[in-house]
């Protein structure tokens, strides 16, 4: 059963079109969204969230986002980035107007997150750090017992170690059941947790698949020539020290890709299809 | 829908909203033009909405298992709530003035008296406020400013209105702080609590359907 089916998302800016996006996220799956800077993540994740008005169809558990908008958000824990929120309450009242909204809030598990986050109730919101306000919304969404969890760069404003923790953290859930949708720039945090990848590129889909079949699809190929390279049929060919170097697809040759460089690379043969189809 | 409510008072609020009721006790300033005080409730819905916005408010409740519609919605409810209770204390004060008060302190002369018409305008104030301020706010709750500014140039029309057509000699008894015309004050208050009610619920019709659309 699929935790998150998202159909034909469309959301059209008039300098940006994000879509039609279509993936899923099977149950208990974590998935990382990545992207570059402006590739329509966030966009992706308001959208379901229905924070922003889009086109298309977003399904969680089977139950139409838009027709059971209550139910739907009570099974999701959304965590927009760091807590931005009323600067000037404290985290004791803030969580306690939170819990109302909620029928499965535990506090109990809100004190364990607490005392693992080192988080201070009586601290007023404005006296966190980056680290500490996005430690407190996942103390928050873990605390109601949110089945999908939709994280917006969750480990940006993160320390070595709390991200980490927060990776720990995700891990753990994903034994209880959770499944996790989660954006980020830290490859090496999509790399210790995640099971699939959805790839978005100036608001188009180009990938949606397993982490291992998408670094095993690709490998690292450096040629001497761009004609060498050409002939290779390699993927976003770009000009390295020791000479070309591109992804290529589905062979044995070449070192294995990190996702950094697919990344890379794909972004890079996308400019160029742009470049001539603009041209 | 309850616990809407309940975080709009919790974390919503802005203290000026308590502080402003007491304005009711303006009624008892000889010769002020006591339509101001409804001003004053339009005023503490423009801080609660800043206040709002610099809190992130909006992003924060519709990311809770709310439908989005029903966000303005419980907004428009804890303001109705207040305005009610204006209201009652603006009633009070005016039952109070007329009871102990002589004649001649209870008479305006710089706009209406306080009497039971008084209030009927009052509601139409508030009515008025509500249907401009927030179908134009929830289009766009980035900007408070502009529709705080429309909607409290409506009200200074009508308050307008409202000093002037005291002064016209058919209109004296009703503006009087006696009990002449009683009838057709009770129907100025009668029919300026239904414009409020239909105001009202006109206001929070359309502010859900234009924040449906809204992007946060």
């Amino acid at each position: 059963m699929y935790a998150l089916e998202v159909r034909n998302l469309k959301k059209t800016y008039q300098n940006f079109t994000l879509g039609e996006l279509s993936f899923s996220v099977e149950t208990g799956q974590i998935a990382g969204l990545i992207g570059r800077n402006g590739a329509g993540k966030s966009t992706t994740l308001k959208s379901i969230m229905r924070l922003i008005s889009s086109e298309g169809m977003v399904q969680v558990f089977g139950k139409d986002f838009a027709r059971e908008e209550n139910t739907v958000k009570g099974l999701i824990g959304y965590v927009g980035g760091g807590f931005r929120f009323y600067p000037n309450k404290s985290l004791a009242a803030v969580a306690r107007t939170f819990s109302r909204f909620y029928p499965h809030w535990d506090g109990e598990v809100f004190r364990r997150c607490c005392d693992a986050y080192a988080l201070l109730p009586t601290k007023r919101i404005r006296e966190l750090s980056e680290g500490m306000r996005i430690k407190f919304s996942l103390a928050l969404a873990l605390s109601h017992g949110a089945k999908l969890l939709l994280l917006d760069e969750p480990t940006s404003g993160l320390d070595p170690l709390s991200r980490e923790e927060f990776c720990d953290t995700i891990l753990s859930l994903r034994e209880q059941g959770v499944t996790v949708l989660f954006s980020t720039h830290i490859t090496s945090d999509l790399l210790r947790v995640a099971d699939k990848i959805v790839y978005l590129s100036e608001g188009t889909l180009l990938a949606d698949e397993p982490l291992d079949a998408l670094l095993k699809r690709y490998r690292l190929g450096l040629f001497p020539s761009m004609r060498e390279a050409e002939a290779a049929r390699a993927i976003g060919v770009k000009a390295v020290k020791e000479g070309f170097e591109g992804l290529i697809e589905n062979s044995l040759e070449g070192r294995e890709a990190t996702l950094d460089e697919i990344m890379i690379h794909l972004e890079w043969e996308r400019r160029k299809v742009y470049e001539i189809a603009y041209k | 829908m309850k616990s809407l409510i309940s975080k709009e008072f919790s974390l919503c609020l802005h203290p000026m909203s308590v502080v402003f009721l007491s304005f009711a006790a303006l009624v008892f300033v000889p010769n002020y033009p006591y339509e101001v005080i409804f001003f004053f409730s339009g005023l503490s819905v423009f801080f609660t909405a800043m206040a709002a916005r610099e809190n992130g408010d909006l992003a924060f409740t519709c990311a809770l298992p709310v439908k989005k519609g029903e966000v303005p919605l419980a907004r428009i409810f804890v303001t109705v709530l207040f305005q009610c209770v204006l209201l009652l204390l603006v009633a009070g004060c005016i039952a109070v003035k007329q009871t102990t008060f002589p004649v001649e302190m209870r008479v305006n002369l710089a706009a209406n008296s306080a009497n039971l018409a008084f209030c009927g305008f009052g509601a139409l104030l508030l009515g008025a406020f509500n249907l401009t301020f927030f179908p134009l706010y929830y289009r766009d709750p980035n900007r408070v400013g502009v529709p705080f500014l429309i909607a409290s140039a409506v009200q200074f029309v009508l308050i307008g209105v409202m000093v002037a057509i005291r002064h016209f000699p058919f209109y004296e008894p009703i503006a009087s702080a006696d009990f002449a015309c009683y009838s057709a004050k009770l129907a100025i208050l009668l029919g300026g609590l239904a414009l409020y009610l239909v105001m009202t619920a006109l206001a929070a019709r359309l502010s859900m359907m234009r924040f449906e659309t809204v992007d946060l």
